[in-house]
């Protein structure tokens, strides 16, 4: 029972990084059927300037703001240099995405060198309490607690304010939202900037969670990542937190119990779900 | 004026490429310059069978090195296994075109449905899932260390490598060119121009992208094989997504739709890798030579797409109109 307990919260606490990435692939892909594969770099990056910023300051909230920041500005940087130029060419946009992702994985390891790096937690959050024989590691919930309250912003914002007005109906209809006078290339910068700083969080808070970083882990969480956007269904929100803790979870149990196959189940996963549901589990048609 | 045009559309230079090839080993007597061309002339190869996907029908993927890794695979494990004589390795051949053949259909007829993106996805997926069995399957793949086996005598010596490889690539080229030129390649280039419009034509798409996707895959298991067979070693990095880019690269560098394209972006990138390796002893930033090769392949897709074949093909027509 405290091991399936333990498991569940080890699960949830991973989901909520994957949805972190997940999110702002979500909301790209569905608003401009752009699919980043860089995305998964921003999580690495978010993570090597996170903790760079963190053992020279200190301080590990200003490392998470720090590599929010990171984020964000690479994400501005990136949309108007390099997607901009290919939004109607689908073809273009895969490659130039996935050279990308290797560009900037190469520069983690020209910056910060090819080997992992150890991350320690600051004290306060290097805690844990026994409750009733189920360990409670206070850095987990921690990540959960940021999950959480992201998923809450990102939903006020897109149900309660006029941007998140602009971007569900960009969802469903870009050029009649255009017809209408909206700049839908200005919101889709804020979005892909959002998205990228919501990618370097994830990075961040992974690093110390997992202790180590090395620059495969975006590859590595940008494919989680990918796989919770097609198991939720690409620009659903809620679709992607749901997929996002269903992986985290399965994640966490099958590498308890059954290692060697990990990886695979998630692909398959995936595999069922585009084959029998293309849209995704709460994705629309 | 009349001679200088029949000489830009004649194909003379081909012939003269490759007679030069074949005077190569002997006059070079550098064993690394030799065994650098052997692994362009196979490289070659898959970076063609790469272009009918991409060039010719239009569709990423990001899987490749599967078949490619299923090639080598194969090949060095009946050569590890049963013994090294040549009949083995003509054995191998056969399982490897047996095998890719197989597992071509299967992903296609799986995933050629998808659209697009979700298509580099699943088989960026899929080949992760192949590297994965070969990492876990360690009874037969030795897993990430690999192991390295004995080829046949008659490949042993490097020069009658080199012919094997250069024979290999001029037939592959002419297979795949024939291919390319038949009614079903019109179709695969049809698709690649207006999908929509092909199929209300009456061409079943689905059916003409899984030939493209099963020729395809045929070919990159050969090239999988000769690979092994150069490096008498095989390990999980066969199966890596590197290899994969790295066919991306060579074809988009060279010119996408042009078989020849292929092999003139195999040929660039590894002499340029080769010299950037001599240069990592200057200086550690060649080491990471990916990112030179990530930058170009970047600017070559946003500002370069139709490569090298391709601005040489608009130069000439240029050339014979004015």
């Amino acid at each position: 029972m405290d091991v399936l307990l333990n498991l569940t919260i080890n699960g949830i606490a991973t989901g909520s990084l994957i949805f972190l990435l997940a999110a702002g692939l979500t909301l790209i892909f569905g608003l401009m059927h752009v699919l980043n594969f860089a995305h998964g770099a921003l999580f690495a990056w978010g993570a090597y300037f996170g903790v760079w910023i963190y053992t020279q300051t200190g301080s590990f909230v200003v490392g998470i703001i720090g590599a929010i920041v990171i984020g964000a500005l690479l994400g501005w940087l990136l949309e108007r240099w390099i997607i901009q130029p290919v939004y109607t060419n689908t073809m273009s946009q895969i490659q130039v995405t996935m050279g990308l992702l290797l560009v900037m994985n190469e520069c983690i390891k020209v910056f910060f060198g090819p080997n992992q790096v150890s991350v320690q937690l600051p004290s306060y959050l290097d805690e844990s309490w026994l409750i009733g024989g189920v360990i409670l590691i206070k850095y987990r919930l921690f990540v959960i607690a940021v999950g959480i309250l992201v998923f809450l912003a990102l939903q006020y914002m897109l149900k309660r304010t006029r941007l998140g007005l602009i971007v569900r109906a960009g969802v469903m209809n870009k050029e009649m939202v255009q017809a209408l006078g909206v700049n839908i290339k200005k919101v889709f910068l804020y979005v892909f900037i959002l998205g990228c700083g919501m990618a370097a969080l994830g990075g961040m808070l992974f690093a110390p969670y997992s202790g180590v970083i090395h620059a495969e882990i975006g590859m590595d969480y940008g494919i989680l990542a990918f796989i919770v956007v097609v198991i939720g269904g690409m620009g659903s929100m809620v679709g992607s937190a749901l997929a996002a803790l269903l992986v985290g979870v399965l994640g966490a149990f099958m590498t308890f119990y059954v290692p060697s196959v990990a990886l695979a189940v998630n692909m398959l996963l995936m595999f069922g779900v585009l084959m029998f549901r293309p849209a995704g589990l709460l994705g629309r048609g | 004026m009349m001679l200088t045009r029949r000489l830009a559309s004649s194909r003379w230079w081909i012939g003269l490429v490759v007679l030069l090839l074949i005077g190569f080993p002997f006059v070079s007597d550098s064993r690394g310059a030799l065994i650098l061309m052997t692994q362009i002339f196979i490289y070659a190869v898959f970076a063609m069978s790469y272009d009918i996907l991409l060039g010719y029908t239009g569709i990423i993927s990001f899987g490749h090195a599967m078949f490619f890794g299923i090639g080598a695979y194969t090949t060095a494990i009946f050569l590890h296994r049963w013994d090294h004589s040549l009949l083995s390795f003509l054995v191998s051949l056969l399982a490897v075109l047996v095998l890719t053949g197989i597992v071509s259909y299967l992903i296609g007829v799986m995933t050629l449905r998808l659209k697009s993106h979700f298509y580099a996805m699943l088989t960026l997926a899929i080949a992760g899932l192949f590297l994965v069995l070969a990492e876990k399957w360690r009874d037969v793949t030795k897993g990430s260390d690999g192991f390295t086996f004995y080829i046949p005598d008659l490949l042993k010596d490097r020069t009658s490598l080199y012919f094997v490889a250069l024979a290999f690539m001029i037939i592959m080229f002419f297979l795949l060119k024939r291919f390319t030129d038949s009614p079903t390649g019109k179709v695969l280039q049809a698709i690649r121009e207006n999908e929509q419009r092909t199929e209300s034509l009456g061409y079943q798409i689905l059916h003409y992208k899984i030939i493209a996707s099963m020729v395809a895959g045929l070919a990159a298991g050969l090239s999988g094989s000769m690979y092994a067979i150069t490096l008498r070693f095989v390990n999980t990095a066969v199966f890596g997504t590197n290899v994969t880019l790295d066919a991306l690269l060579m074809t988009i560098i060279g010119g996408v739709g042009t078989l020849f394209g292929s092999m003139l972006g195999s040929a660039l990138i590894l002499l340029v890798h080769a010299g950037l390796t001599d240069l990592a002893k200057i200086h550690w930033i060649f080491e990471r030579w990916m990112i030179f090769f990530g930058a170009i392949y970047i600017l070559a897709v946003m500002f370069f797409p139709q490569g090298i074949v391709g601005m040489f093909r608009q130069w000439r027509a240029k050339w014979n109109k004015g």
